[in-house]
């Protein structure tokens, strides 16, 4: 079945559970791991995966199919991952420089993977993209997907969405070729 | 309009790109079963919300409408403390003129009679009050 069809199916009542969980195994995993390239720690990919789902499931019904049902669940996931994000540097918990400096400094970790310098060095450069710039990167890199539905989710214009990726490939090049 | 052109066509170094893919393969690590657990963790979850006692929904009045009933109200008590004070102002003048009208128009005999009055009561009034406090004193 379309996703057209599962939420109407959804918001009739018929089997509601049953259509819910179809949209959710059909786009899980995508969405999944355009969290966890934002976050990295597997935990906190899943925590925030866990409120987009809970969050379709009550808005659901209120959803009107004025765009692609996966338009408007990325756009509930870049929400979410943002406000973690956000709430992440309110606490100051600096996990992902923490757990690469830890992995500098385990030997163990370090012999165990020989292209740790380039890995660690891009993870660092992700990391310093503005969250919203890292979005926009991902999502074009690795998804492919189109400037307009990339404008789409993240609230922006085409051509911020375009600024967006042109900046945050300048900016990783450059720290990569950093020493 | 050219950096628009240049934006659509950027091209990644190859060491970006390589990075690139090593990371994808990082991210994409998932403990065995894991999408399957989650399905079944989402479920119970929905399932335990959906039991769980729903806060009533608080349905304000003429919530559409709240700006501009706020708006009115602030007009309406500036409006009212306008007049208020306009008004009050208007009544101490009044009275003030009054009084002064009366008081211009009194003639000096009277206005003589009446302070000298008031003096020597002052001072009857002040001799009463010595005396009882030196009464109370000598006990």
């Amino acid at each position: 079945m379309t996703d057209q069809a599962l939420i109407i199916q959804f918001q009739n009542g018929d089997s509601k559970e049953a259509a819910f969980t179809q949209l959710l195994k059909s786009h899980q995993a995508q969405v999944f791991f355009q969290i966890k390239k934002m976050v990295v720690e597997h935990a906190d990919a899943d925590d925030i995966a866990q409120a987009v789902w809970i969050k379709v499931w009550n808005k659901l019904d209120g959803f009107k199919q004025e765009s692609a049902f996966s338009t408007w669940l990325f756009r509930v996931a870049y929400n979410e991952t943002l406000n973690f994000l956000a709430q992440k540097k309110r606490l100051k918990l600096h996990h992902t420089q923490n757990e690469l400096d830890h992995s500098l400094e385990h030997p163990s970790i370090q012999n165990a993977l020989k292209e740790t310098t380039i890995q660690i060095k891009l993870e660092r450069a992700i990391a310093e993209l503005p969250e919203k710039q890292r979005f926009v990167f991902m999502l074009r890199y690795y998804e492919a997907y189109d400037y307009e539905k990339i404008a789409s989710i993240t609230g922006t214009t085409v051509g911020g969405a375009k600024a967006n990726y042109h900046q945050a490939v300048k900016k990783m090049t450059e720290l990569l070729q950093q020493a | 309009m050219n950096d628009m052109n240049d934006m659509e066509n950027e091209s990644i170094s190859k060491g970006l790109e390589e990075a690139l893919k090593s990371f994808e393969s990082k991210t994409k690590q998932v403990p065995v079963g894991y999408f399957n657990q989650f399905e079944l963790d989402i479920m119970q979850k929905i399932k335990a919300e959906g039991q769980a006692p729903q806060k009533a929904r608080i349905v304000t009045l003429f919530s559409d409408h709240k700006q501009y009933l706020v708006a009115a109200s602030v007009v309406l008590a500036i409006a009212t403390g306008f007049l208020f004070f306009n008004n009050t102002e208007k009544n101490i003048t009044s009275v003030a003129k009054i009084e002064m009208i009366e008081i211009e128009t009194l003639p000096n005999e009277l206005i003589e009679a009446y302070v000298n009055n008031n003096e020597l009561v002052a001072e009857v009034e002040w001799n009463t009050a010595i005396e009882t406090e030196a009464a109370f004193l000598s006990k």
